[in-house]
């Protein structure tokens, strides 16, 4: 009964992973410690998987649909994958509540700022990088109009990238929201992009840790199952719904989403 | 079809299964060991270590089949994306896209040494 309870309110966080290019890990986190009394530890494990379920739940549909930008997700996985292994071996000098802090004001401020901001702000000229790459796309909105887009400060996006994979591997979270606001915000994908493309990246990023926590036998069947199989209903779902929703509805979620997480982050950083 | 479509969907297409097979062991580790009554997760309130391969052990002593279809499956399901970037570089090669092969190689090189970093721990 209780695992169904937990299938259950991972099908919830499936969808909102998948819609807002994020793994579930913000909601399967509190409601197993919290909820259930579940050790962080298992928790933690059982939420890495929680993202390689949204990420290759969602996918599929998300290539078909042409929201991914698989280019652009080779290109930016490689600053987070040298990000990610900075970050694993300065863990052990770093301070980690001096960055929980840190990262909680920067979303802070990025809340603010999308709140700002109407509608997607695309880009007219094409970065050097991105011509020679190919990186430029093309998706059909919600109302069948063909969205041409161009890749902006490629670079900056490299690097942000970088930093996300710092900290990944440092605070042991998805980064997926960082993600989002690196190829919204300086790239200037189209919303529905940048959340499909980061979806598609933190699967990545995940299986490293993943797997090294499966050896160490943190990943247990008994809570991984329900939470890995819920994910994938809701991720399937979650990714059907995209292309049918307006984009300034997903941005308000996020932005609902990024507060929640940044208060999380602040609240670990002063504990 | 242009071949970036092309390769898209050969991806999308391997991801749909993987996820289905992996999800389809899942569920029958899952359902084998289904407790409609009590609380499973109680024993997990305080944090033992073991290694997979005690775990694994002790279930194939009990004859436990439902944890061991269970770890296949989250084993396929971890898999996922590290097979998704492999077959990334190899489609960007046979399409002549070198730079983005070179890059997916990277990944999928940083992917490993962070594993192998990882197991040390």
């Amino acid at each position: 009964m209780f695992s169904l309870i937990v299938f259950l309110v991972s099908i919830l966080a499936g969808v909102l992973g998948a819609l807002l290019g994020l793994g579930g890990g913000i909601i399967i986190v509190p409601v197993l410690t919290l909820g259930f009394g579940v050790d962080i530890k298992y928790a933690i494990a059982a939420s890495l998987i929680s993202i390689i379920a949204t990420s290759s739940g969602a996918a599929a549909s998300f290539l078909k649909d042409h929201l991914t930008n698989l280019r652009v997700a080779v290109l930016l996985e490689a600053g987070t994958v040298s990000g990610a292994l900075v970050g694993f071996l300065i863990s052990s000098y770093a301070n980690s509540s001096f960055l929980y802090i840190m990262y909680g004001t920067f979303l802070i401020f990025s809340a603010l700022m999308m709140l700002r901001k109407r509608g997607d702000n695309l880009s007219v000229l094409d970065h050097r990088w991105s011509t020679k790459l190919k990186l430029a796309g093309k998706f059909q909105d919600q109302a069948g109009a063909m969205i041409d887009y161009r890749v902006a400060n490629v670079p900056a996006g490299l690097i942000a990238m970088f930093f996300a994979g710092v900290l990944s591997a440092m605070l042991g979270i998805g980064s997926g929201i960082f993600k989002v606001l690196a190829m919204d915000g300086a790239m200037k994908l189209p919303m529905k992009v940048s959340s499909a493309t980061s979806n598609f990246m933190i699967g990545v990023t995940a299986s490293a840790s993943a797997s090294a926590y499966l050896l160490r036998g943190d990943v247990r069947p008994e809570i991984a199952s329900p939470v890995s199989l819920g994910i994938i209903v809701g991720a399937f779902y979650g990714a059907k719904l995209m292309p049918k929703m307006n984009a300034q509805t997903i941005k308000k979620i996020f932005v609902v989403v990024l507060m929640i997480v940044s208060i999380q982050m602040l609240m670990k950083g002063f504990q | 079809m242009n071949e970036i479509e092309e390769l898209e969907l050969k991806i999308a297409k391997f991801l749909r299964y993987g996820i289905l097979v992996a999800g389809l062991l899942i569920f029958i580790g899952w359902a084998i060991n289904f407790e409609w009554s009590g609380n499973p997760f109680a024993r997990f309130q305080v944090y033992s270590h073991a290694q997979m391969s005690d775990l694994v052990e002790v279930s194939f002593m009990a004859q436990d089949w439902g944890i061991l279809i269970s770890y296949v499956g989250l084993f396929a399901l971890i898999s996922l994306p590290i097979i998704r970037v492999l077959l990334t570089a190899v489609l960007f090669v046979k399409q002549k896209e070198y730079t983005l092969a070179m890059i997916a190689v990277f990944v999928l090189s940083g992917l490993i040494t962070s594993f192998a970093l990882g197991i040390e721990l």
